[in-house]
């Protein structure tokens, strides 16, 4: 009976908060883009068109009925590559050293969760505690901050060199200050309230006020900001891919495919549009749907 | 009533609904509202919170949003109907001929604009004033409505001055076109009692000296029969009632009303009147309104009829309708309370029991940087917050200390000092015979379950994430008090106390009422079953029929349980039902202390002398004496020396040099009968002299504002 | 206001310190062996280590750290006893390092065992002689001496053994004889506007830095002043009408193009200008450092990037800036005094609605920055962004040291300034 009616407000929950995405247009939109590049990703676990290394097809084909968006410039299915580049990014991330270790979750999602856990546990010491802890950590942050971007990037990878745990820890390092700074407005803000004056009077540990208290009421905030998150990691996955320095082969690389397909471009455009829209819209399918997600739940909280 | 001339009435309200469109449907927030304005006559809108009396304000001003409108019925303004008028005809009317004045003045003013500049363009705006002239004539508003160096205060931005004088800023803005009708949405309420007794005194003024007609929303009943001559009472969007203050208080016909009257503390001389009887029930939402009379499933002298049929509105011979199928019928006096309702006797235990506190010169000072090159480079002289000064008192167990004070009295770090969450400065605390003086994360658990607390704000005392359930059971949890296969019967054990059933154990805070909440709150205090539970103005944000219900219940557990209690409150009329002892405080210091019935009557401390007479009283026959305190109350980073209270002190003059020994030593205290001491250098004999501050007026004499 | 913006100054300072630590133990400890890159993998340990005793790798982090920062010819200035300074090589225009002997600068070389002095004559030229007497004795009775070499160290030689060293030439490494024990390479520091060698062009960085931060500045600069109105403009404008079509469009816009990678926008727009259209070149060709300034045209199509990007987000900024602004209590107070909604927009809503868009526009500087990187690298751009990433590419730790730490004093200058402006539009800090 008691199990019934969790299960079923669970189901309810999820109802909830489909519901809360398709009440608004941006949302819906976001998210149609976002599924369809899963669902390309899951698909490409087991089935591409053709192998997408190999060089099957004449060089720099438009779309025909065999290549649905023609080939490159070394004759291979510009179709295949896409597909498979979705893996690395959003569903598998491969650990260095022997035996091609591969653990589920993108770089790119690991890079936020990254992020997220290094952010949340600074912005909410930060925030909570105040005085010293704020002072300290704040300026640490503002010197991460102060680096451009691309420029920590840059060093990151000079110093550490390329792979796919070098790109997560890049992308960690460049967006906890962003996080830390969210979850620590959020801390200040919820420490204010009551609650957490009763599980002080309670003489509750300040790591339980933190991550009891305080995290399960910032959680909302927090997840939209990881979308968008998500959504910046590709962003940057995609750069480093462009720049040359992204994650290594075999796995092609959207970013990559774009950087090598400029160079063809007088004799083959289409090869360099596909992979650019393909990171269009797959971050702005995020952003979208973070925006228009942060929007309705704001309206709901009014 | 001599100002009831023939002239029309400035504004008719005539069956006005407004309504609000949402998703999937729409609103009706206010319906069936009907009255008049009439020039020089200042017309009160009562009601609690959620009951549109707001909505009708802003539906006079067709200011209600994007998705709001009036839907029925019409509003005139000086013969003109305002309903349907929009752009520029409308933007004519606003700041000229309808000004309005809203609660918040800090909220209200630009925080980037001069004052000046916000007030004279009003005037270029409008009367197309060249900008000195302009400023000439705000500097003379600001000077009529007592603003001291007017002049300057044009020059400033809104943080650089107080929130009393805000307000006045606000106020002489919205006078400044001599405007025919103003609104005022509940002017004094983030003031506190003292400067709102200023304010709602210079309100009167204005009244009498520009012939406004005055529309004045507050939840507050005694201000309505401070300030207005006519008054409207409405519950649930609509107005149920209407008629002169003195009618509706003295003789109120609809159930509500009487409800209302039962429920708010009135301060009077027996402690009788302070005794609260709520309504049951809670208000319904907008969108959940009964078919019949909205007031139907709260009313005691509920029929058939009430259920089905919308009443219609009864006018009286007197003036006063009301909005009731038995109006007339229903005789106040022969009310007598229901059992569910009725507050616990009071037992007045008089034999000593041991103390459970005891606080010996207590101190709590803040450390504050200056801002000057010196003080960042640590060079400055330090510089403290006297936050709270040598509190000594001795709390006997099972009684309840009420300590009353203005926001920043430093009543609220005091109970924070008590409990823990700040460290004390110098002094000593003794908590059941465990020194106390330090913070709660040295404290053993022993001590910390012992002591807890009750808090302000229902939408923050719960955490949002949490079940009811949960966070009642997790203080037993963590003192591990009761079993843990026990927690859940013991959790709803007292929930049931709290009048709360178990459906409500699996319930998230959102789906609670504010009462509710503050019920919650309490027995997560009371969890751990501990012996002193501190309460910082438990009931102030909760609607007075909300408020009288869960006073009753606070003193209800405090008796089966045995609780010792200090209840904190910002004014005096809340705590003197179920306090034993009452404390008032000023700037950190300790005023006054004694028996609650002592506090109330002379011989009285200037200070309590003045909040007694500031406090609003919702009963036009009480007569109060006119003391107010001028200023404001100094920083209490360098408070005054001497007697804290001397800058603003009435009653120093009553001292040789016209007090000069309060500028420079510390009062004695003098202690007046068992146990009631006052903190003050006039003597004693001086102090018995002064007359009671409430009394009641004679028979038949005219309400006086 | 004072205490604000002393506690901003110095916040900066600590911020710039922290970098340089971070960036510097970053670069130094983490990149390995910089000897792989620049002698290739074939190189023996012999010679790698050799040639990192020369690049004064041998000495500790944190004395390299000091060095970087604020040189070390104050400290080797103690081992030779004269002053060090530099003069100017009349043949490539840079700085050479001299000991000041007595007002005669002065250098040294080992030929077969022998110390020969170099004196530099007014003209440029030098004469040589065989220098006597100037060993000094250590307490194991060696003949040692510190001076400072014909390649900016100051460096000990011992007597009758010298060190076989292995120098790098255009030609590849070569063995030398006579060669010093150790190697103090000489600068001024970062501080003192000195970073270095560049390891991979052999110069210093500062001469080829230089140019790069101005054509840098000049594409920043270009970029910002175009995006700056049009941004707040549209900004605003989304704002007041909030909700509306015109809303609609500008925000949907403006996040499209935030959420687009700079190298995609960039792609595009050499497609469409410069395949399609043929508007402008496809491919610019920076014939040298100061070709934008010949050819202004050559900016279009980077500074469009920038826009389309950058745009966007402060756009954004200042729409939600706005709308906040526009649903506050103030400007409800405003409509009711029957204010006129231009004067309600320009004389209440804008000010306070700018002030937090500015700071976080400053802080959005850094982006800019890290977006000129890649907007470089696509249109091949001479600027501080490309430099840079080819820095980064080969590992050139002094090079990239040095324009990292320009592009972080870029963006905490900028933020100082954010902070500056917000006090100055916000009146509860400016008077308190």
């Amino acid at each position: 009976m008691k199990a019934k009616t969790k299960k079923k407000s669970r189901l309810q929950k999820f109802w909830d908060s489909v519901s809360l995405i398709l009440a608004s247009r941006v949302a819906t939109v976001g998210s149609i883009m976002v599924l369809f590049w899963l669902v390309l990703a899951f698909i490409s676990l087991f089935w591409t068109p053709y192998d997408y290394n190999a060089s099957d097809f004449l060089q720099n084909l438009g779309p025909n009925p065999q290549n649905w968006l023609g080939t490159d410039h070394l004759g291979r299915d510009i179709f295949s590559r896409l597909m498979k580049g979705t893996q690395v990014v959003l569903l598998k991330t491969r650990l260095p050293g022997e035996g091609n270790i591969i653990i589920p979750g993108g770089v790119a999602i690991w890079g936020v969760i990254g992020s997220m856990a290094l952010g949340v546990t600074m912005g909410l010491n930060a925030g909570y505690r105040g005085g010293w802890w704020d002072q300290v950590i704040m300026q640490i942050l503002d010197a991460l901050i102060a680096f451009p971007r691309i420029v920590l990037y840059l060093v990151v990878i000079a110093a550490l060199g390329q792979g796919d745990l070098v790109v997560i820890l890049a992308i960690s390092i460049t967006g906890a200050p962003g996080v830390a700074r969210l979850a620590r407005s959020l801390a200040m803000d919820i420490k204010t309230r009551d609650y957490i004056r009763a599980a002080e009077t309670r003489g509750e540990s300040v790591w339980y006020i933190m991550f009891k208290e305080i995290l399960p009421n910032a959680s909302g905030p927090l997840l939209v900001d990881g979308m968008l998150r998500v959504g910046y990691a590709i962003f940057a996955i995609g750069t480093l891919g462009f720049l040359g320095i992204g994650l290594p082969p075999p796995d092609p690389d959207w970013g990559n495919m774009v950087n090598e397909a400029r160079r063809n471009i007088f004799s083959n455009q289409l090869a360099v549009i596909w992979p650019a829209l393909a990171i269009a819209t797959l971050v702005i399918g995020l952003n979208l749907f973070a925006d228009g997600l942060r929007e309705e739940m704001t309206r709901y909280q009014k | 009533m001599n100002n009831l001339k023939k002239a029309p009435p400035v504004l008719i309200l005539e069956d006005v609904a407004v309504a609000y469109k949402i998703r999937g449907g729409e609103i009706e927030a206010v319906q069936n509202v009907s009255f008049e304005i009439n020039r020089g006559e200042t017309h009160g809108i009562v009601g609690e919170s959620g009951c549109g009396k707001s909505t009708v304000a802003w539906a006079v001003l067709n200011f209600l949003g994007a998705n709001g409108y009036v839907k029925r019925g019409s509003i005139k303004f000086q013969g003109q109907e305002l309903v349907g008028v929009t752009g520029e005809e409308l933007r004519r009317l606003r700041g000229d001929q309808i000004a309005m004045v809203y609660q918040d003045p800090m909220q209200a003013l630009n925080p980037s604009m001069r004052l000046g500049d916000q007030m004279s363009e009003v005037l270029t705006v409008h009367r197309d004033m060249d900008k000195k002239e302009a400023e000439k004539r705000c500097i003379e508003m600001l000077e009529r409505v007592y603003m001291p160096d007017a002049a300057n205060v044009m020059n400033r931005y809104p943080h650089q001055i107080s929130g009393g004088q805000q307000q006045r800023v606000v106020i002489a803005t919205a006078l400044l076109n001599n405007p025919a009708l103003l609104i005022m949405d509940e002017p004094t309420t983030a003031l506190d009692v003292t400067v709102e007794a200023v304010v709602l005194d210079l309100i009167a003024d204005l009244r009498r000296e520009f012939d406004t007609a005055i529309m004045y929303i507050t939840h507050n009943l005694g201000v309505v029969a401070r300030v207005s001559t006519r008054v409207g009472v409405m519950y649930a969007g609509e107005m149920v009632e209407r008629g002169t203050v003195e009618d509706i208080y003295k003789d109120p016909q609809h159930p509500y009303t009487q409800g209302l009257m039962r429920c708010v503390p009135k301060l009077g001389a027996d402690k009788a009147s302070s005794i609260l009887y709520p309504i049951r029930g809670r208000v319904p939402p907008p969108n959940n309104r009964p078919v019949g009379c909205v007031f139907s499933p709260r009313c005691d002298y509920v029929r058939e009829i009430c259920h089905n049929k919308r009443p219609e509105l009864l006018e009286f011979s007197s003036g006063v309708s009301v909005r009731c199928h038995f109006a007339g019928e229903i005789e106040a006096d022969k009310w007598s309370p229901s059992d569910d309702i009725l507050p616990p006797e009071i037992i007045t235990d008089t034999s000593p029991r041991e103390p459970i506190l005891k606080l010996d010169n207590l101190k709590k000072y803040y450390e504050v940087q200056g801002s000057s090159l010196k003080d960042i480079l640590g060079l400055g002289e330090q510089r403290y917050v006297k936050a709270v000064e040598n509190a000594d008192f001795d709390l006997p167990r099972g009684t309840t200390l009420g300590v009353v004070g203005e926001s920043g009295c430093g009543k609220s770090t005091l109970i924070k000092t008590i409990i823990g969450l700040e460290q004390t400065t110098e002094g000593h605390a003794e908590f059941m015979e465990i020194d106390i003086t330090d913070e709660i994360s040295t404290r053993g658990e022993d001590v910390i379950k012992e002591l807890q607390m009750v808090f302000q704000n229902p939408d923050s005392t719960m955490n949002p994430s949490y079940t009811v359930g949960q966070q009642i059971g997790r203080p037993m949890k963590r003192f591990s008090t009761v079993p843990k296969d026990e927690i859940r019967g013991e959790v709803i054990k007292l929930l049931e106390s709290m009048r709360l059933g178990e459906n409500y154990y699996d319930r998230l805070p959102r789906q609670l009422s504010g009462g509710e909440k503050q019920r919650v709150g309490i027995a997560r205090a009371l969890a751990s079953h501990p012996n002193l539970v501190l309460c910082d103005e438990p009931v102030s944000a909760l609607d007075v029929s909300v408020q009288a219900a869960l006073l009753n219940l606070l003193l209800e557990l405090q008796q089966e349980y045995d609780t010792t209690m200090m209840f904190i409150a910002h004014d005096l009329s809340v705590v003197r039902f179920f306090s034993d002892q009452v404390a008032v405080m000023y700037l950190g210091q300790i005023m006054e202390i004694g028996p609650a019935n002592a506090i109330y009557a002379p011989p009285y401390h200037p200070y309590s002398e003045a909040l007694l007479s500031a406090v609003p009283i919702p009963d036009p026959s009480a007569e109060q004496k006119h003391i107010r305190l001028e200023g404001t109350v100094p920083s209490a980073i360098n408070p005054p020396d001497g007697c804290r209270f001397h800058t603003r002190c009435p009653r120093r003059e009553l001292l040789p040099d016209g007090g000069a020994i309060c500028e420079t030593e510390m009062p004695p205290w003098r202690e007046t009968a068992e146990g009631h001491r006052i903190f003050c250098h006039i003597p004693l004999e001086t102090l018995n002299t002064f007359d009671p501050v409430i009394t009641q007026k004679p028979e038949g004499s005219n309400h006086v504002s | 206001m004072a205490r604000f913006i002393l506690r901003s100054i110095i916040s900066t300072i600590v911020t710039m310190l922290l970098v340089s630590i971070a960036l510097f133990v970053l670069i130094e400890v983490g990149s390995g062996d910089i000897t792989v890159k620049i002698l290739g993998v074939f190189a023996t340990p012999e010679q790698r280590a050799s040639y990192r005793a020369q690049l004064g790798l041998d000495a500790p982090v944190w004395q390299r750290y000091i060095d970087w920062l604020i040189g070390n010819d104050w400290r080797a200035k103690r081992k030779v006893g004269y002053p060090l300074v530099t003069a100017t090589n009349p043949q490539t225009g840079e700085k050479d390092w001299y000991a000041d002997v007595d007002g005669q600068l002065t250098r040294w070389k080992m030929e077969e065992g022998r110390l020969i002095t170099l004196k530099r004559q007014e003209d440029g030229s030098v004469t040589s002689h065989l220098s006597s007497g100037a060993w000094k004795i250590n307490e194991e009775g060696n003949e040692y001496f510190w001076g400072v070499d014909t390649k900016n160290n100051t460096v000990m030689w011992m007597r009758g053994e010298g060190a076989e060293v292995w120098a790098l030439t255009k030609a590849g490494l070569r063995k030398e004889g006579d060669g010093p024990q150790k190697y103090i390479p000489l600068r001024k520091g970062l501080l003192r506007g000195d970073p270095g060698i560049s390891l991979q062009y052999g110069r210093p960085v500062a001469v080829t830095l230089i140019p790069r931060i101005r054509n840098t500045l000049v594409l920043a600069g270009v970029a910002f002043a175009v995006i700056m109105p049009l941004a707040l403009f549209l900004g605003i404008l989304a704002g007041i009408n909030e909700g509306k079509p015109l809303d609609r469009f500008i925000s949907i816009t403006s996040l499209g193009a935030t959420a687009t990678p700079e190298f995609v926008t960039g792609i595009f727009l050499i497609l469409i200008f410069g395949i399609w259209l043929k508007w402008l070149p496809a491919v610019a060709l920076f014939t040298s450092a100061d070709a934008i300034f010949e050819n202004p045209k050559l900016l279009a199509l980077p500074v469009l990037t920038l826009t389309a990007v950058e745009l966007g987000y402060i756009a954004r900024m200042t729409r939600a800036s706005m709308v906040e602004v526009m649903e506050s209590d103030y400007i409800r107070t405003a409509i009711i005094k029957g204010m006129p909604k231009t004067r309600i927009i320009l004389k209440h809503a804008i000010r306070n609605a700018l002030m937090a868009p500015i700071t976080i526009i400053m802080l959005h500087v850094n982006w800019l920055v890290g977006g000129l990187v890649v907007v470089e690298v696509i249109f091949g751009y001479p600027g501080l962004g490309y430099y840079i990433y080819k820095s980064a590419i080969f590992g050139d730790f002094n090079a990239i040291e040095a324009a990292a730490m320009v592009t972080v004093a870029i963006a905490i200058i900028t933020r100082l300034l954010g902070d500056l402006a917000y006090t100055l539009l916000n009146p509860r800090i400016r008077y308190s």
